[in-house]
Order: C-alpha cells, then structure tokens, then sequence
C-alpha cells in the first residue's frame, strides 16, 4: 500500500454513563481502533449499531477528542503538526440527518458557500463555486440555490451536503450513514454520484452503513466492528467471499438472501448486542460466538494475518502470523 | 374461538377499489383504486418507497386513520366482515379479535407504565372475557411462544427495561394474545440490527405457520419481502403497479419500477460500477399525474402512459403489472408465436 493519506493510531474513546466512584459506568466506545487509508480508496465500516463505527468516524475528523491516540494526515499527526483549520479543509464529513446538518434560515447557496468564506474566500468567489457545486451535485442552482432546507426531499438535501463538503476541495470524506435514510431508488442515484466524484477528483471515502450490499458495492476495503473493537479488516471481495472472523460470518449470514428459493433457514446470531457499558471479558465476541472455546473468554486476541492485507482478531487464526 | 373454514377458496381478506383521500387544500390522494384478495394462511408482501400509501393502506384495514380527515371508498371485508360500516363495539372487536397490528417501532407502540404481562392480560381480558388469573397466564404463554427467555421474570418487565429486539417479540405476542386470523406488520424490523432482524423476522415466519394466520407485511426493503412473503404486491404512489408470486416478481419484474427497486437493491450488480438508478423522486400525492403515475421517472414512456386508463398485462397465477410497455410486449410476442 502506498503511504497512508489518513490513519489512525490506538484511539480510545469512553464515554461517561452516569455513576461515582466505584459504581461509575464507563462506556467504551471505541477501544483501541488502528487503521490506515491509502490515497483514492474506499474504506467502507459496518457493524451493529452500538459498535462504535460513528465515534470512530467523528474521532476520526476531530468532532470528538481521542482520550488517547492519534489521527495523521499524510504522515503529519493532527493537532500538534497539522493545525485543525487546515485539517478540516482536507478531510470533510456527511451525516446521516441531511436536515439537522443543515442550517434552517440558510438558503442553500448560502450553506454551500458559507466554509470557503471562513476559510478567507470572498463572497463573490464563494457563491461562484457554490453553484457550480450545487449544478455537479445535480441541483440547478438558478432553481435550487434560494431555498431553505425544509423546501428540498431528504434526497436534495443529502446532494446539497455533498456539494458542502466538497467546497474545500477535500481529499477525504468521511460519509456516516449518508445513504442510510434514503429511499432506495433515490439512495441509488446518489450511490452513483458519490462513484463519479471519486472518479473525478481522485477522492477517499471512509463509508460508513449498517447497509452490507451497499458497502460491498461502493468500498474496496471494509472494516467490521464490533462493541468498539475492529473485528476484522480486509478487502471486501476476500472479506465476503472468506470471513475469517466468526462475526463478519455472522453479520453477512444476517443478510436477508434475495432468493425465493434459498430463504434463510436459521437465525446466525441468537439475542442483541451485548451492552457497550460493560463489554464481555477477553474476546468481546465470545458471548455470542458459536466457535467459541477455552482461551475465547479470558484473552483478548490479537491481530493475525489471514491474508494479503486482510486482518482478523479471533483466537481461530493462532496458525497465523501475528500482526504488531 | 371459532375454527378457521376448511374451505381455503373464500379470502381472508378482499379489498376491492379501495381509495383514501386525506382532506386539505389540495386533498391528497394516498391511496388509489387498490384491490386484492389474501387467502386465509397466506403472506402478502406490499413492498413501496416513503409515501407510496403502503402504511395507509395497512392502516385503513384497521380502521386507524382520524375519521374526520379521511374519505375511505371502496369496500374492505375481513373474515366476512364489512369493515368500513363497523362501528364502536364492533369495531373494538375487530381490532386486535379479528385483525391486529406491530409496528415499526414498539417503544412508541407499548404504553411505558404498565408491565409487559398486564398489557396483554388487558386484551384478553378485553376480548375474550377472561379472568384476571387466566389472562396472566396467557401473557405467559405467549412471551413463550415468541421465544423470551427466562418469561416469567419479563412479564414484569416494563417495555423500558427490554433490548430493541426483546421489545418487538414482546410487542408481536401482545398483537397475537388473542389469536387473530389476519396479522398486519407495519414495517416491525426496520428499525433493528440485522442479526436481529433476522431473527424476528424468522420468528414470524414459524408463528404464521404453527397459528395460521393470513399476514400482510409492509416493507421498504425487497430482502425483508423475500424472507417472509408467499406473493408480493409492488406499490408506487398509492397505486399497486405489479403483483404476482414472490419468485415471479423477483426474477421477471414487469413494471419499470419494480426493475428499478431490484437494481437499486443492488440484486445481481458489479460492484464498483455505475447502478440503473432510475432518476427523479416520486410525485406529490395531491398532485399526481394522469395515467401512469411513473411515467415522469421512466426510460421508457411514451404518450400512452399519460392517458388513462393505464393497460394492465396479466401472466397466470394472479400475476399482473399495470403498464403499457409491459402488456404491449406480451401482445407482440403473442402474435409473433402464432405467425
């Protein structure tokens, strides 16, 4: 791979859930997550909710503050080397609520144009490069560019926070679920708009969705999380073809079939997802893990190499090599 | 209780020409001319986009739209019953005795100061009179029946003190207690994890065969439809544009919109490339176009589609799309098989 543009080194991220003292409740958001992102590609990340993937993404562009470990970007780590305002023009990010990232009492030219004029643009060349981003998106911005967000479809609007964070000329997008709460017909379309800027401007995506289909089409590699931990990291084609962690197994059995004929016969998982508050000793799948055995419960795994560029932490993959 | 007729011919349900107009200037047309029969024992699937008039329809069956701001036509009868004409008693009967509902999301559908168990030992107190004892124990048995663990301490239990999933089991056995002959989901896991889904989703699937109910399920999500249905009726814009057998409609869509829905659903793509995406979004239900209400978004439009009335293409076995290039393609291979 070549140097990483964007990664982030163990972060930590707890949250505190109420209590004093001994009886104080800590929930571990996201435990110890390392990974890298080469330049151009797609790193989609699913998991159930409660698995720490939105925590991951808003350590990752500074919304949240790690309680240890780091974020780079190329190579600079963000804060001390990298000042935040720069950092922000490179990495941008897009919410699953395309009504409450909105301003209600911006039009939407405004909204667009409103970052480039933070960051030192005039209102002149702001607008110009607002309506030519509001017209790539897809919105005529002669029809569009006036109105509030409450006068635009979900869809409209996901296309104007996308028209958003491109203003900065970004290198990274960081998209949470940006597709999520679409219709299906509309979520296609703007599937393929995001396709073509990658295409066009050489872009990064870290793609987050609880959606396995649309992650497998859009991503190149795909992270699996798990109580706020990475389960498993690899291509998306070896990673669903050959799972190698028994969760990825599970989560993609979950997938309904597709197939009249070959309807899904039994449940891969029994019961919910355990609770992020006090998460399972040793490995925080063993639970619920229908491999589980004798080590499952007390070691944390490590990582072992199951392929190339293809990481999984399950104590099945001791044969492998260890990843430091 | 009285035994489910033998005779499996006569329907559970028959909806015929049903339309819902919600009043207001414009008054918007929810639902137009839907008609369909459902066989006792048999799941339906209505698979449509936010504001295709799948829950209204669903809701209307019930009788659950405000009385003053709807005008319901067409006829609607469940287990013989004529639903638009009942009336207080008998509409209480009917509700939850004859036909009950779950819905999306349980926490708003379970009221949040009673116990799981006295929620469903008051509706079978309700319906079928029992006593207070007798109806306890009912509650029992059916937090057993949708696989609870350890029931008898959840009966205790106030929705508030249950996981996501553990809520809508409780919520199916509450719509279940008294053993309706027609189940109505409104989109029951679309709010839940997808190791979860599956599970409540199987679990459906085993109660409607062990009690035998008939089940309409509304969905948004063709793999959900697929998992649970027998026939599939696709709605766009209040209007049922194709029906037909699960296995039919998945493999050999007729209606545009029904390709459009599978391709979107990524059935069958390469990843990484370009989707069929059909353009455009659905039009507003108090300004809908004459004709085909799809018309605007289709590749394939041409003048006909915006006269009415639409012509309808019918394969065997209760199949249909309502569609001209669909009927005119059939009637062209026709004539060509003959010559």
């Amino acid at each position: 791979m070549s140097a990483p543009i964007l990664s982030a080194h163990n972060l930590v991220k707890h949250f505190n859930a109420g209590g004093f003292g001994a009886a104080r409740k800590v929930v571990r958001a996201v435990d110890d997550v390392s990974f890298e992102l080469a330049p151009g590609e797609t790193l989609g990340v699913v998991g159930e909710s409660g698995c720490g993937k939105s925590t991951t993404a808003r350590l990752l562009v500074q919304l949240l503050t790690p309680d240890s470990g780091s974020v780079r970007f190329d190579g600079k780590v963000v804060g001390p080397e990298l000042p935040l305002k720069a950092f922000r023009s490179k990495v941008q990010m897009v919410f699953q609520d395309s009504f409450a990232s909105l301003n209600p009492r911006m039009t939407m030219i405004d909204a667009v144009a409103f970052g480039p004029m933070v960051h030192g643009a005039s209102r002149g060349e702001a607008t110009r490069k607002a309506q030519d981003l509001l017209d790539r998106v897809g919105l005529d911005p002669a029809r569009f560019g006036g109105r509030y967000a409450h006068e635009l479809s979900g869809g409209q609007r996901q296309r104007v926070n996308i028209a958003r964070a491109l203003a900065f000329d970004p290198q990274v997008i960081v998209l949470d679920e940006a597709v999520s709460a679409l219709d299906k017909s509309v979520e296609a379309q703007v599937l393929n708009l995001l396709m073509d800027l990658r295409r066009e401007r050489g872009l990064t995506y870290v793609f987050i969705s609880h959606d396995l289909n649309v992650v497998r089409h859009i991503s190149d590699r795909v992270m699996v999380m798990y109580l706020g931990e990475v389960a498993e990291i690899g291509p998306a084609e070896s990673l669903y073809s050959a799972p190698r962690h028994p969760y990825t197994e599970a989560l993609l059995a979950a997938m309904p079939s597709l197939d009249p004929d070959r309807r899904t016969l039994e449940a891969p998982l029994a019961g919910d997802p355990p609770n992020p508050i006090d998460p399972p000793p040793g490995c925080r799948f063993h639970t619920r893990c229908a491999h589980a055995f004798g080590p499952c419960s007390t070691q944390v795994p490590v990582s072992y190499k199951v392929g190339k560029s293809h990481v999984a932490a399950c104590h099945l993959n001791t044969s492998k090599e260890q990843v430091a | 209780m009285t035994p489910l007729p033998s005779q499996s011919d006569t329907p559970l349900v028959r909806v015929h020409d049903l339309s819902v107009r919600f009043a207001g200037t414009p008054p918007v047309h929810a639902v137009n001319n839907v008609s369909f029969d459902l066989a006792p024992g048999e799941v339906l699937g209505i698979l449509g986009e936010s504001g295709s008039g799948k829950s209204v329809t669903l809701k209307t069956l019930l009788r659950l739209l405000p009385e003053r701001k709807t005008r319901i036509t067409g006829t609607i009868e469940v287990d013989g019953q004529d639903v638009l004409s009942l009336q207080g008693r008998a509409l209480a009967d009917h509700r939850g005795g004859v036909a009950s509902m779950i819905f999306q999301d349980p926490s708003l559908a379970l009221d949040p100061v009673y116990t799981i168990g006295q929620q469903i030992a008051e509706t079978v107190i309700r319906h079928e009179g029992a006593s207070k004892t007798d109806a306890m124990a009912r509650a029992l048995e059916m937090l057993e029946l949708v696989r609870i663990p350890s029931a008898r301490r959840r009966l205790d239990n106030y929705p508030h003190e249950m996981s996501g999933g553990m809520r809508q089991r409780a919520m199916i056995a509450l719509a279940l207690a008294c053993r309706p002959k027609l189940l109505l989901a409104d989109e029951p896991t679309t709010a839940l994890d997808a190791t979860v889904q599956i599970q409540i989703l199987l679990l459906l699937r085993d109660l409607q065969q062990e009690l035998g109910m008939g089940v309409i399920f509304v969905t948004h999500d063709i793999g959900v439809a697929v998992e649970v249905s027998d026939r599939l009726a696709v709605m766009y814009a209040g209007s049922f544009v194709e029906t037909g057998s699960v296995r039919d409609v998945i493999r050999d869509a007729r209606h545009p919109y029904s390709k459009g829905l599978l391709a979107a659903n990524l059935v069958g793509a390469v990843p990484g490339t370009r989707l069929d995406a059909v353009p455009g979004a659905p039009p507003a239900l108090s300004a809908l176009p004459e004709g085909c209400s799809f018309a605007p978004r289709c590749a394939h439009a041409e003048a006909a589609c915006s006269a009415s009335p639409i012509p309808v293409w019918t394969g065997g076995d209760g199949r249909w799309a309502r569609c001209v290039q669909a009927s005119r393609a059939e009637a062209m291979a026709g004539a060509g098989g003959r010559s």
